[in-house]
């Protein structure tokens, strides 16, 4: 929980070699630019698995120098697009056809790039404004290739335990589904009739008919990218509408959905002036055991401190019968996570509302980051919420939002009382 | 470059004139030949080049058998004018382009091959069959026969045209007849990968055309080629 894991742990293999360069600072930091840029080129020409690594790498500003950084959120956006010709010819290999003989109009220049492939706007024949996401040939045959690389070369980390099998697979297995644009289309319509009922969210429009495995036709969703959105100046009322709006979207995900939009990147996220918010790129959707939403109502109350029974169920459901992690491990790596919660939502009473900007947000995700990278914590089940998460409060961050986290958490969080009896939390159910 | 521009306009001109007046018997004449190749791509598709019989060609073109001789001596002089028409048809339709003008070189070279793979879809059978057949030194089809030369150079002719243009503009260092003959060798080889492609919309051999071309365009562009 609190951060990504999988991205933590590469990124401290990643830190190494940038500490040992060079003498001088002016030069170590030349050297570290040069490098930061060679990574992102190779990363961009692989297109596959790395790549998504490299933009979970760019979320942890903290842990990584700020030339690599730099170099590495340019892949969130900024992927080398496939040329006209070479996207004509997929999107006929796809549909069976050339896009200006499905659609109205088409525009031949990307407006965005995805790791897996490229969006383009097109007006469909019945005039409706779409985005037309075809995805790069043979992507699902190049990850699995890569992956494969990928096992042989972190061997000798897997030996050690840093890398467990089952987290690349798990890894493996999240971005082998975001290859298939059907399954994205699933989820799109999932979250768009479930979503509707929260009221700030905006989600797409699928067309069917115009999509297939590896071209997805969806309607236009409003909004500006974090970035740009910060650049019109948004008065601090308009940054805590969005921000508690954030938090909103992930508990309702979390305790109504049992499903989380798991691809937190900046990119993913649009905003608006009414403070609604536009949710795109479903290709990453986790849908959780009902346990997992449990066990985080569990942590999250913190009574565990002081419950010997409760909190052994949670290690239970956190790190399974497995043996492989030692009792002081576990419990060092429960209480950093406890005392990140301490920060992030504070048990007071009333709730106040947090400054979000304030740097030790930021520091103290970093120092949990650390704590459970040194204790070994690498849940599969908890990868990818805490992934969310961690992507959440860097964004709350960037906005400078103050959000009164424990009380938006505690509208959602399930009465602990029902927890302990182990109820059912979804209510859709 | 601006010899063979004058070249083409030339060329163009006069094709013009030659069209003003299309002799009814060149036309008629073309009309057969299309036929017979039609029905003979449906035959060598079906049975291979080899236990195709002309016989068996005359017969389904609907002419007599005396008269496909007139127009093709064997069947290999008929998979060759399949390919002289697919490399006039790519050249044709290549510098209609009119976007391909600006387009850098590695898509321009992916046009080309991707243009020519998907003259072939169609006669996927027929072009594995003609693989095989080539790969004999007497076969008229093989790269080194005499029969092949001419259509050998038109081709390799384009695409140095191509990549002297690149040269002109400074998006490659020279390459000189090396750079068109290294792509021929490349086509053949893609040719080959797109037989053996049995993933949906052959979408592996797309990945590997766009990988391959950006990566040695990228190298030419970085210098330090040692032939």
């Amino acid at each position: 929980m609190g951060a990504g894991i999988l991205g933590n742990h590469l990124a401290y293999q990643l830190q190494r070699p940038f500490a040992n360069q060079g003498r001088k600072a002016e030069q170590r930091q030349a050297l570290r630019r040069k490098n930061a840029k060679q990574i992102r080129e190779h990363l961009q020409i692989l297109r596959g698995p790395l790549m998504k690594l490299g933009q979970a790498l760019s979320m942890q500003t903290h842990l990584l120098d700020s030339e690599v950084v730099e170099e590495l959120s340019g892949l969130q956006t900024q992927a080398p697009p496939m040329h006209p010709t070479l996207m004509r010819a997929q999107f006929k290999s796809a549909l069976g056809d050339y896009p200006e003989q499905v659609f109205r109009s088409f525009e031949l220049e990307p407006f965005a790039a995805a790791s897996l492939g490229q969006v383009h706007w097109a007006v469909t024949k019945g005039g409706d404004e779409v985005a037309v996401k075809i995805q790069y040939p043979a992507m699902r045959e190049a990850i699995q290739s890569d992956f494969e690389m990928l096992r042989t070369a972190a061997f000798p980390v897997r030996l050690t335990g840093h890398l467990q099998e089952s987290v690349v697979r798990e890894a493996e297995r999240g971005i082998l589904e975001e290859t298939d644009y059907l399954n994205e289309a699933r989820n799109i319509e999932r979250f768009r009739r479930q979503l509707a009922t929260l009221g700030i969210a905006h989600v797409p429009k699928v067309y069917k008919e115009l999509s297939c495995e590896q071209v997805l036709t969806m309607s236009r969703v409003p909004g500006r990218h974090l970035q740009e959105f910060l650049k019109t100046k948004p008065p601090q009322e308009l940054r805590d509408k969005i921000g508690a709006g954030l938090v909103r979207l992930f508990f309702f995900q979390l305790f109504r959905m049992e499903a989380l939009h798991a691809d937190p990147h900046p990119g993913n996220y649009l905003f608006n002036e009414d403070g609604s918010i536009g949710l795109i790129d479903f290709g990453c959707v986790k849908y959780l055991k009902p346990e997992v939403a449990r066990c985080y109502a569990q942590f999250w109350s913190r009574e565990w401190l002081h419950d010997a029974e409760l909190y052994t169920d949670i290690v239970r459901v956190i790190f399974g019968d497995r043996k492989a992690i030692k009792e002081p491990h576990v419990r060092r790596c429960l209480e950093g996570i406890g005392r990140f919660y301490d920060e992030f939502h504070p048990l007071t009473d009333p709730p106040v509302a947090l400054d979000l900007g304030d740097p030790r947000f930021m520091d103290c995700l970093v120092k949990l980051a650390k704590t459970l990278l040194q204790n070994k914590f690498l849940s599969p089940e908890f990868l990818f919420l805490s992934r969310t998460e961690s992507g959440m409060c860097n964004q709350l961050h960037i906005l400078k939002a103050r959000v009164a986290t424990t009380q938006i958490a505690r509208e959602w969080m399930p009465p602990i009382s029902r927890i302990k009896r182990g109820e059912k939390l979804n209510l859709n159910h | 470059m601006n010899i063979s521009g004058q070249n083409q306009a030339a060329k163009r001109r006069s094709q013009a004139k030659r069209s003003k007046k299309p002799g009814r018997r060149d036309l008629k004449k073309e009309q057969t030949k299309e036929r017979i190749l039609a029905a003979a791509l449906e035959l060598f598709g079906a049975k291979g080049l080899a236990r195709t019989t002309t016989k068996a060609i005359s017969k389904k073109a609907g002419i007599a058998e005396g008269t496909l001789f007139n127009y093709f001596k064997t069947k290999e002089d008929l998979a060759l004018y399949f390919f002289q028409k697919e490399t006039n048809d790519l050249i044709k339709w290549f510098n209609a382009q009119k976007r391909m003008e600006k387009a850098p070189l590695a898509e321009r070279l992916f046009a080309i091959i991707h243009r020519q793979l998907e003259y072939l879809t169609p006669y996927e059978d027929f072009i594995g069959a003609v693989f095989f057949r080539s790969l004999q030194a007497n076969s008229k089809l093989s790269p080194l026969s005499f029969d092949s030369q001419e259509l050998r150079l038109k081709y390799l002719r384009f695409i140095r045209d191509i990549l002297a243009q690149a040269e002109e503009k400074k998006e490659i260092p020279p390459v000189g007849e090396l750079g068109a003959y290294a792509l021929g060798l490349f086509y053949i080889g893609m040719v080959l990968h797109w037989l053996h492609d049995t993933s949906g919309g052959k979408q592996k051999t797309l990945a590997l055309l766009d990988r391959s071309l950006s990566l040695a365009t990228q190298l030419l562009k970085k210098g330090n080629w040692a032939w």
